[in-house]
């Protein structure tokens, strides 16, 4: 039996699945308590299942998240070296920032020597402002670890946690690689109390399964080694709900994905069962990172949006989201009154809902039916030009080879999946809005917590050899190796695979049967003054999301 | 978050799977570095500068201003038409407002190619530059366009392209032709009998330091920029001026090149040459794009600026003052010596052209009509030691009736010639045509 456990702005979701199929759903109402709400809703699901039947748990929590935007980190101190381009005291980050001398080229070359002692004493001014943590990023690192080896080899003893840049992604960006080892640092001990703090109400429930957190890039990853790069659990919301939608419907062709909730609607697009991954990496609260999600996007427009008539005559339906729907007491008029006033959904007060209808509309001499009608076409040709706007942009992407223009393989949605609350109730709206079928699963309601449940782990290497400097390195999985000059591609591809699956297994995956990827495969000649002088080899590969072996699709 | 002062678009097509030959310095890893150095700086991360996908040419834009032997088809491959479409995409993000100016970081490059193309010279097959003015031209309706070539070899191809074009300021700075490739682009070469002094080429000496370049921008492409008045400011931005450059003399470094593309403020650069692959073009590329952002480029620096940087010998400094002073004289001060040219007097030169990277022999005769009313139409006979003999029509934009009748009248008569094929370009009508 797996459970899965989905917290959300309002609603918390839990399902339980057993031999493939889901046979328990909950929802409970997301309190500023964190642990109390996910202890409510543990109870709520399990009743009175045998807590030694759960092979599994997984969750998609707030965490992270809430502790970002609502700025309540912990201070962490940061030891940054640069060498040339852009200023890195653009990048400053927390309280205890300092630039020190040092410096790597793009190959990992040292071109200047980390500086100690401005190391030495950016640690005491930060250790004297009574920070215990600290952050260690050089430019470049993820060619060349050393400085930030260095670095935290001459005064990591003296904090309690040292988070370093290289760690954290093989991918090149340094303020990115700033902030994210600014957030693995700050998140750490804020992290660790939730994971403890957690930890012990699953004993105390009597549950020792393994224990996952869901990632905003749709895998999963152990919960005791999620303490390592707490912010890689953040805002794993949107990643749930895309595995959700895959878990209930396959998404076999182009799917676009709407999670329709009370305040947003989230848009993701499925090819073939595999979702698209963002570029770079997830924007959490100010910070850009280099934390791998899913390409989602959100806008401010759901079931509880607040309507109202504008001057121009024309309806509005959100972003804002003033409560309850009227016909629930709420202070607003709300796509949901829509629906019961149409009898699409019989909840709340209908004759409220129906008043509330009737007035929107007064102005433009529509009654309550006819405003109903038109609030409904209004929210999915929004939520339609929004997704047209998505998929537009997915195409803009920017492509490196003659084969990628040649190929020029643009994404076109051939169906859409609705998922959320309101989802029965709109799909027939957006269908026609977007001129695509619309279908919508069974378990619509509590997808997200089925995607968390059946998620698996996600890993993914970068490994970038070079024959010149004589050195490949895996950044994520702390591995440089020396290589001699005649180092081959096969020699990376196997290395690749053994280092991840290594690293998969660390994360908590299931070592039989994993499904890697091939995200990047170059190899380049280097050649100075029309010698050959080396080779520069650049591969990535991963474990992309998908689901557990055990899930049975449909639930 | 960083903000970008001016909005800049870039449009960034390394071609990571084209290479002239396996060694040749115009191979895959060209751009590697400075991708990654882009990468790496998260100069994609800044809110004003946007990167755009690259698109490929169609033949129909390289026939606006090529005549390619026997066709396009053979003088072509796909990351010279993608190479050239990126700087159209680089056109419409600035023509069409949603950038204030664009940087297209694009290869193969072009601005050796001629009007007539035979194959490939100096690394070059299409002129990106011109088929990209010629599509701006036709599609927002531009006239006055200055192009500033600052690649350190001349721009022959350019300057050739738009010789006999009034309309279009050419203005080359680069490694003097007594010293480099193509060993032209001398004072004395100053456009054709239409467009007598739109062609302004500054030579200047081995080891030029970034003092000299900046020294000439502000003394004389400045002035000559602001005389002209263009509509849209065009940067050949070649970057093999770089101290650490394998294939030329001079010295230039990346905050240079940044100081320089400050001032010159272009609405759109087009990368050129350049092949310091690893230790110049990453620094000089980020420092142009930071400067076009309108950032602050003091902390670019290349790792070995402080130990092998040497500024620039004095006599050099003294060298390019005088170069300056003479060419002020003539361009800013009239003392343009000018070859009279009688209203419909057709005037004929002939020449050999070389093409160096495909060993290709090219003979040319040009004739053009003097013109006060247009720019006049010309046509040129081109014989290769390919076999290949053709006749080249061109009618201009904004052709009179006079030279639109004679262009027609040379390509009537050059159907019947012993030509291989007769080409007509004709710009008014925009017919292209080819026997």
């Amino acid at each position: 039996m797996i459970l899965g456990l989905d917290v959300g702005g309002t609603q918390t979701d839990a399902v339980l699945i057993q031999e493939g199929r889901v046979v328990a759903a909950a929802k409970t109402p997301t309190t500023g308590d964190l642990l109390a709400t996910l202890r409510i809703a543990l109870e709520n699901t399990l009743g009175h299942v045998d807590p030694g039947r759960l092979v599994r748990m997984a969750f998609s929590t707030t965490m992270a998240t809430n502790a970002i935007v609502e700025d309540r980190l912990d201070d962490a101190g940061m030891i940054v070296s640069s060498g040339p381009g852009l200023n890195p005291e653009w990048f400053s980050v927390g309280p205890s920032y300092h630039v020190v001398d040092g410096c790597l080229d793009h190959q990992g070359f040292e071109t200047k020597p980390l500086d100690r002692s401005a190391v030495m004493n950016a640690a005491s001014s930060i250790l004297n402002a009574g920070i215990p943590v600290l952050g260690v990023v050089s430019k470049f690192s993820v060619r060349n670890p050393w400085h930030e080896l260095q670095a935290a080899d001459w005064v990591g003893h003296s904090f309690s946690h040292v988070a370093m840049g290289h760690r954290i992604s093989g991918a090149l960006n340094f303020p990115r690689r700033i902030a994210t080892t600014y957030l693995n640092a700050a998140l750490y001990r804020l992290h660790k109390n939730f994971s403890d703090a957690l930890i012990h109400i699953l004993r105390e429930k009597g549950l020792s399964g393994p224990r996952y957190l869901l990632k905003p890039d749709g895998g999963t990853i152990d919960l005791d080694m999620s303490i390592q790069r707490p912010a890689q659990t953040a805002q794993s919301g949107p990643a749930a709900s895309v595995m959700g939608a895959l878990a209930l419907d396959g998404c076999e062709g182009v799917t676009l994905v709407l999670d329709v909730g009370g305040t947003t609607t989230d848009m993701s697009v499925v090819i073939d069962g595999t979702p698209l991954l963002k570029p770079l990496g997830i924007r959490l609260g100010p910070y850009q990172t280099l934390i791998r999600s899913l390409l989602t996007h959100s806008i401010g427009i759901g079931g509880d949006s607040e309507v109202r008539m504008a001057q121009d005559g024309k309806l509005k339906i959100g972003p804002v989201r003033r409560g309850e729907p009227a016909g629930f007491g709420g202070p607003a008029p709300t796509p949901t009154d829509a629906m019961i006033t149409l009898g699409l959904l019989d909840a709340g007060k209908r004759d409220v809902s129906r008043l509330a209808m009737e007035k929107v509309g007064e102005t433009a001499g529509w009654d309550g039916a006819a405003t109903a009608e038109r609030i409904l076409q209004g929210m999915a040709e929004a939520i339609a030009a929004s997704a047209r706007a998505f998929v537009y942009d997915i195409n803009a992407q920017p492509v490196y080879t003659i084969h990628e223009v040649l190929a020029d393989q643009r994404v076109e949605p051939t169906s859409v999946l609705i998922i959320g609350g309101p989802a029965p109730q709109i799909a027939g709206y957006i269908g026609k809005a977007l001129g695509l079928p619309c279908r919508f699963p069974r378990h619509y309601g509590v997808a997200n917590a089925v995607g968390a449940a059946v998620a698996r782990v996600t890993s993914e290497i970068t490994l970038q050899a070079d024959t010149q400097r004589g050195s490949v390195i895996i950044s994520e999985a702390a591995v440089e190796n020396d290589i001699d000059a005649g180092f081959t591609m096969d020699q990376a591809m196997s290395l690749g695979r053994a280092v991840l699956c290594r690293q998969a297994a660390i994360n908590g995956a299931d070592e039989k049967g994993l499904e890697i990827s091939i995200l990047e495969r170059q190899a380049f000649t280097m050649i100075r003054g029309y010698m050959r002088t080396g080779r520069n080899i650049r591969l990535k590969m991963g474990i992309t999301p998908g689901l557990i072996p055990e899930w049975k699709r449909g639930g | 978050m960083l903000h970008a002062v001016r909005r800049t678009g870039l449009v960034f097509f390394p071609a990571y799977d084209w290479a002239i030959s396996p060694s040749h310095p115009e191979r895959e890893e060209r751009l590697l570095y400075t991708q990654d150095q882009v990468l790496e700086e998260g100069l994609l991360d800044i809110d004003g500068i946007i990167e755009y996908r690259v698109r490929p040419a169609g033949f129909e834009d390289i026939r606006r201003i090529h005549f390619c032997v026997p066709d396009e088809a053979a003088v072509t491959t796909e990351s010279h038409l993608i190479s050239a479409g990126g700087c159209l995409v680089a056109a419409d993000a600035v023509l069409k407002g949603e950038v204030e100016s664009a940087f297209a970081l694009v290869r193969p490059p072009g601005h050796h190619a001629m009007r007539v193309v035979h194959g490939n010279r100096g690394f070059c097959n299409i002129n990106n530059e011109a088929v990209m003015i010629e599509y701006i031209r036709e599609k927002y309706g531009i006239r006055r366009v200055a192009i500033v070539d600052t690649d350190c070899h001349h721009g022959d191809g350019s300057q050739d392209i738009y010789w006999h074009d009034p309309n279009t300021l050419f203005i080359s700075i680069h490694q003097d032709g007594r010293t480099l490739y193509p060993g032209s682009g001398f004072p004395h070469e100053t456009g054709g009998p239409n467009a007598q002094g739109m062609t302004i080429n500054i030579p200047l000496p081995p080891q030029t330091g970034e003092e000299g370049f900046l020294y000439v921008l502000e003394e004389l492409v400045m002035p000559l920029l602001e005389k002209f008045e263009p509509e849209l400011v065009i940067n050949s931005a070649g970057q093999d001026n770089h101290f650490n450059d394998p294939i030329t003399n001079m010295n230039f470094s990346a905050r240079g090149y940044a100081a320089l593309n400050a001032r010159l403020r272009p609405d759109i650069a087009v990368l050129e040459g350049g092949y310091a692959v690893e230790n110049a073009l990453p620094y000089v590329n980020v420092g142009i794009i930071m400067a076009m952002a309108g950032m602050d480029t003091s902390c670019v620096k290349e790792p070995n600026y402080d130990t092998d940087y040497r500024p620039q010998p004095s006599e050099i400094t003294g060298y390019i003052a005088d170069l300056v002073d003479r060419l002020r004289g003539v361009f800013l001060e009239g003392g343009l010596k000018t070859v009279p040219c009688e209203e419909g007097e057709v005037v004929q030169r002939s020449r050999d052209i070389y093409y160096d990277t495909d060993n290709i022999h090219e003979r040319q005769h040009e004739k053009i009509r003097c013109c006060k009313a247009c720019p006049g139409a010309f046509s040129i006979a081109s014989t290769s030691n390919r076999g290949q003999h053709i006749l080249a029509v061109h009618v201009p934009l904004g052709a009179c009736r006079a030279c639109r009748d004679i262009g027609s009248a040379w390509f009537e008569e050059g159907t019947r010639g012993a030509f291989t094929h007769v080409y007509l370009q004709d710009r008014v009508r925009g017919v292209y045509e080819k026997t």
